[in-house]
């Protein structure tokens, strides 16, 4: 698929912008810690609410701590929380999918109205339900992405299943008397991998989405941890006197969530491209 | 007739998406440390208190008996108490939801009002110059990346360093100030719409790409229509189709309470209701809240299911 | 012979697939004239479709004209802007596709499309009367009904109602009857047959089918290659193939399919030109090659009444034992 990809020639302008913002945001995140940005827990590192300078370029919260390892910081935890759901929830969802769409009748109809259900709760009031019941803090977070993500999964790995599941080769496969669990693992699986993918995109903006929510609405990421949404609410709280608190957070979150959109888009395109035709 | 054998099944799958949705919400309160008593009382509870709990819920009883007297209430429209003002929570909820169907309304008009040209727009010019790259991808990826709570904080720093026409916080009721009620609900509304016109800008547009590659649209080229028929008499029509469903869903979640702009802007709503009442512990109107809002979801979805068979007479047919 | 309708003169068309081109129309000529039924054979691949497309300038924006021109009804297509192009589609040409039911809108009633194609507020009673042309049995049930409704035959006969509905002078027809039942396909044909003879219309029909249009045509244009390598009046054609793609195709067609079977006549399969082909493009499949056909392009020639496109016409023409086909 990434040969697919590379195949296309022109990689347009946004998908570029997408890939290569993806591409620091992911280096940011996993090799911050390692960079020579300032540590992000000092307290006092500079003056209070220290507007950006030379010096702290994202300026410097109430505690004086620097702000641009902060972020750096967030941005690993926004990353590593919601891609671990994701990943999580792709899996189950796929191996549900393909079930629903191979084995069909009840078990098809059982996991549809599961996914009609999850997909029924609204994802931050559900995620108030989650926080209610198990407190707040990351499994939390982990749990309301994968209620949001997983229908999204089961649906669309399942009805691509239904696609391929009449075609020949799985009728041989059948007929040369493989199980169904092979079936599914060996003939189905690398037929729904494209789908999969697309989704996955799609699910781990989803997921950055919601996982920043609640550390916004202080239910996911706990202090002294930072997640991106978790410096929003800090910031928002010196929102007219120290603005670049939810700037910094705000524009890197929404750049981190635009860029694997984007990414997203273009694995789209490759995999279906463009058709239509002029009206004229 | 057609209507009614398309119905009849959706009508049975949403009834048992929402035993499902009762029973989820039911066990995932039930079943978990601490005990329903706790969690509805919170830790500090006497045994006298328990003790009323464990009689009001039947608590001793097995879990299917307490399972429908639970449901049997809700049926009856008995949602539980507030801990907090000892009142009935559906009472609250009755009396907020105006403000966040409010809410949602602008939200959606807005979303439908510009996603919808936009995306026929965008759908329509990539369609016919196989360009990927163009202002509806751009629109659509910004509206879907920037979250609610990022773009409503800057508005709301934006507009309260310059105080412009708008009004930031400060809930004013439409009976008492119409004028001022329109002022505080704008930025809210605004707000909350921009991931509306990025989803239906998106949907929009790729079902117009997906009915520009039809057979019957080269037919009507061929027949010598003008762009501007072809638009509105074929592609408008067929592409409705599915920006119905992801409307629907959209509205729904909406309606479910749009908690973080609630919260953001203080606005008094459901969603802000739902989340002071977990701040508060008052855990009876979480579960009030995820309840109804997931009847709400329903509902909206199965009236999108109708009005799909009424746009699409496919739908239903024997095929 | 009377005027042309159509007049093509050295037509190359090209796809750009992303990775590569592919030239679907390696030079075509050809001229169709005011009254009469041109029927243009070929399997799948061999270009008829991008040139029955490329009169109306219909082809997707991947297509591109490489070289030569198309003059329809005095309109030279590829230059037109595209005013000058909707008025030609709209008052002079009709299209029919291969498949009707996705060639209606879905989504709307009979009347209202027919009525579309008419143009004007055609009243239900005209409207009615049009599709009674077209041979539709019961017009009146069928104006209310939505296509997913209609059987493939009825389908194709609104659609046929459609593409005259405004008198065209040219009707071109994309495999009209492939998709409906054999049952129904000669009675399909027939109405269009007839419907073109009304309104002293030329027809074009491109069809792999040689035996099903054999008796509906005045002239026939065999492709392949993205070539017309033999063109004449179908009787000649059908009677003594002078190329042996023609020759192979009839022999194929001679009664041993299967209703509804698409025929695969000849083993191996059409070429995929990357460009100008610079020998004879079916000399790989080709009973009679020699050197020649393999080294140099043949170009057309008038011979025994039509034109072919073959060093080896006269060996063709002359052979009367049946081609045996050989896998090579």
């Amino acid at each position: 698929m990434t040969a697919r990809l590379l195949k296309t020639r022109r990689l347009d302008g946004l998908s570029l912008f997408g890939l290569i913002t993806l591409g620091i945001l992911l280096f940011l995140g996993i090799f911050g810690p390692l960079l020579p940005l300032g540590d992000p827990t000092r307290i006092a590192a500079g003056p209070r609410l220290d507007a950006p300078s030379p010096h702290f370029p994202f300026g410097t919260d109430e505690l004086g701590r620097d702000f641009l390892p902060r972020v750096v910081q967030g941005i690993r935890a926004t990353f590593l929380l919601s891609a671990i759901a994701v990943a999580i929830t792709a899996v189950i969802g796929t191996l549900l999918g393909l079930m629903a769409g191979y084995l069909g009748r009840t078990t098809d109809q059982a996991i549809a109205r599961g996914a009609d259900i999850l997909f029924a709760f609204p994802a931050l009031v559900a995620g108030l339900l989650v926080a209610a019941v198990i407190g707040p803090g990351q499994v939390s977070a982990i749990t309301v992405i994968s209620i949001a993500t997983l229908p999204l999964f089961i649906r669309v790995v399942r009805s691509v299943t239904l696609g391929v599941a009449g075609r020949g080769f799985v009728t041989a496969a059948e007929v040369a008397g493989a199980s169904a669990l092979r079936v599914m693992l060996v003939h189905l699986l690398p037929n729904v991998m494209g789908a999969v993918m697309v989704q996955l995109t799609y699910a781990l903006s989803i997921g950055m989405i919601i996982e920043s929510a609640l550390s916004f609405l202080g239910l996911g990421v706990q202090p002294p941890d930072a997640s991106l949404g978790s410096l929003l609410r800090q910031g928002s709280g010196y929102l007219t006197i120290a603005p670049w608190m939810v700037l910094s957070a705000g524009v890197v979150l929404s750049l981190a969530i635009m860029s694997v959109n984007l990414v997203g888009d273009a694995v789209r395109d490759a995999l279906e491209p463009l058709k239509g035709r002029p009206l004229t | 007739m057609r209507l009614v054998a398309y119905l009849l099944p959706r009508i049975a799958a949403a009834l048992i998406t929402l035993f499902g949705v009762s029973l989820l919400v039911f066990l995932s309160l039930r079943l978990l440390p601490g005990g329903y008593a706790d969690i509805l009382l919170g830790p500090f509870v006497t045994p006298e208190a328990r003790a009323i709990i464990a009689q009001r819920y039947g608590l001793d009883q097995p879990l299917v008996v307490q399972y429908m007297r639970w449901a049997g209430a809700m049926l009856s429209g008995d949602f539980g108490v507030s801990m907090v003002t000892q009142r009935p929570v559906i009472a609250e909820f009755l009396r907020r939801a105006p403000v966040t169907l409010q809410l949602a309304l602008i939200a959606l008009g807005v979303a439908l009002a510009a996603g919808y040209p936009l995306g026929v727009l965008s759908g329509v010019r990539a369609g016919a110059q196989r360009k990927k790259r163009d202002f509806g991808r751009l629109v659509g990826a910004m509206g879907a990346s920037v979250p609610d709570f990022v773009l409503g904080s800057v508005l709301i720093f934006v507009f309260s360093v310059w105080s412009l026409w708008f009004r930031v916080g400060g809930y004013v009721p439409f009976t008492a100030d119409p004028v001022g009620n329109i002022r505080s609900m704008m930025l809210p509304g605004l707000t909350l719409s921009v991931f509306g016109v990025a989803l239906i800008l998106r949907t929009t547009r790729d079902a117009v790409l997906r009915v520009m590659t039809e057979p019957h649209i080269t037919a009507a080229v061929a027949r010598g229509a003008s762009p501007g028929t072809i638009i509105r008499r074929h592609i408008l029509r067929n592409a409705a189709i599915p920006v119905v469903t992801v409307t629907a869903t959209y509205f729904g979640f909406l309606l479910g309470g749009a908690v973080i702009v609630e919260v953001l802007f203080s606005i008094p709503g459901v969603g802000l209701y739902i989340f002071n009442g977990l701040l508060n512990r008052d855990y009876a109107i979480v579960q009030a809240g995820v309840l109804l809002a997931a009847v709400v979801f329903i509902t909206i979805n199965m009236l999108a299911d109708i009005l799909y068979a009424l746009i699409d007479p496919r739908v239903g047919a024997v095929r | 012979m009377s005027r042309a309708v159509v007049d093509i003169n050295d037509l190359v068309i090209g796809y750009d697939t992303g990775t590569r081109q592919v030239r679907a129309l390696d030079g075509v000529d050809l001229t169709v004239f005011a009254d009469e039924t041109l029927a243009i054979v070929g399997e799948s691949g061999s270009g008829k479709t991008t040139l029955g497309m490329a009169a109306g300038r219909l082809l997707p924006p991947e297509a591109q004209v490489l070289g030569g021109r198309i003059t329809v009804c005095g309109v030279e297509v590829t230059q037109a802007d595209d005013p000058t192009l909707r008025q030609l589609r709209h008052d002079r040409l009709g299209f029919v596709f291969q498949n009707p039911t996705s060639a209606l809108d879905p989504t709307m009633r009979i009347s209202r499309q027919v009525a579309l194609a008419m143009g004007g507020r055609p009243g239900s009673q005209a409207i009615a009367e049009l599709l009674a042309r077209a041979e539709l049995s019961e017009p009146d049930r069928i104006l209310h009904a939505f296509p997913h409704e209609l059987s493939g035959g009825m389908a194709q006969r609104v659609v046929i109602a459609m593409a005259i509905a405004r008198n065209p002078e040219l009707l071109i027809a994309d495999e009209p009857t492939a998709s409906l039942d054999a049952s129904i396909r000669a009675r399909v044909m027939t109405t269009l047959g007839k419907l073109r003879a009304e309104s002293a219309a030329s027809l074009v029909i491109l069809s792999h089918d040689l035996s099903l249009i054999a008796r509906h045509a005045d002239r026939v244009a065999v492709m392949y290659g993205g070539r017309i390598v033999e063109l004449g009046p179908a009787a000649a054609v059908l009677d003594a193939p002078a190329h042996p793609y023609t020759r192979a195709l009839l022999a194929a067609a001679a009664g041993n399919e299967e209703p509804g079977e698409r025929l695969r006549p000849i083993p191996g399969t059409p070429p995929v030109l990357a460009g100008r082909a610079e020998a004879c493009a079916f000399a790989p499949r080709c009973l009679f090659r020699e050197a020649r056909c393999e080294a140099e392009r043949p170009e057309a020639r008038a011979f025994a009444g039509r034109d072919v496109v073959c060093h080896r016409a006269e060996a063709v023409i002359a052979s009367d034992a049946p081609p045996r086909q050989e896998v090579r």
